[in-house]
């Protein structure tokens, strides 16, 4: 199976954004990391993860995203969500990883909330 | 009148999405609503992943199986591997960790028993492991 993922960087202001688009898997998983990573994203204070509503998520998926969030949370980072769809954003919640990366409803909320 | 659909898949992670794909078609047809068809998705994946890696352990020479049976009112799918599969007592209960985060993995069973209506693992010394799940159109 290929890596079925699109992952770029970007910035707004001193916000980080790790834009994110097909499937989140413990195969693809290294290509967020990867990008987490990154010089550029890697000592930001603030990264967005800025999700694609047609992005699937599978337990592999989510164990990256912890290891972010984990990351994060050791280095004080914050680090919001935006563009998950609605199911999940309830598997996010189900899991627990809204209590390190809140998930908004937009850019301009996650933005705004930092 | 019950309605029954098998599927094989190599033991190959990424190949639980043929199976996502057709329970997506199937409970559609059966009047699924969509948050519903999310929830079997999710569930059936990680069926599908917990066979391929702890049952089947990897082996590309094992299949996964996949059986689907449909009535007026529900849909059981089972998901069958070659191996002994999981064993649930060893699931940690404790979902985080000491320093308050999620665990990083064993959410497999976790998600499907919260994603289902009924769900049960069935092992069968030396002929594999059934992970049954069953989801009712109205409850």
């Amino acid at each position: 199976m290929s890596k079925d993922i699109q992952v770029s960087t970007s910035h707004k202001g001193d916000i980080a954004v790790i834009s994110i688009k097909g499937d989140v898997t413990a195969m693809t998983g290294e290509v967020i990391g990867n990008a987490y990573q990154s010089e550029s994203v890697f000592d930001s204070p603030k990264i967005l993860l800025q999700f694609d509503k047609d992005c699937y998520i599978n337990s592999g998926g989510l164990a990256a995203l912890i290891d972010i969030a984990s990351e994060g949370r050791k280095k004080e980072q914050k680090i919001h969500a935006y563009g998950l769809s609605d199911h999940f954003q309830k598997i996010f919640k189900m899991v627990g990883l809204t209590r390190c990366i809140p998930i908004f409803s937009s850019e301009e909320a996650a933005l705004e909330d930092f | 009148m019950e309605q029954l659909v098998e599927l094989k898949l190599p033991n190959i992670l990424g190949s639980e999405k043929v199976a996502i794909e057709k329970a997506a078609t199937i409970a559609e047809k059966m009047g699924f609503s969509m948050d519903k068809i999310e929830d079997l998705k999710t569930a059936i994946a990680e069926a599908c992943i917990n066979a391929i890696e702890h049952g089947n352990k990897f082996d590309e020479n094992t299949q996964v199986g996949i059986t689907f049976a449909s009535d007026d009112t529900s849909l059981q799918v089972v998901v069958h591997d070659e191996g002994d599969g999981i064993d649930p007592k060893k699931i940690p209960k404790d979902r985080v960790d000491k320093d308050g985060l999620p665990r990083r993995r064993g959410y497999g069973v976790f998600l499907i028993s919260n994603l289902v209506n009924e769900f049960s693992i069935e092992k069968k010394p030396g002929k594999g492991n059934n992970v049954k799940m069953l989801i009712h159109l109205n409850r």
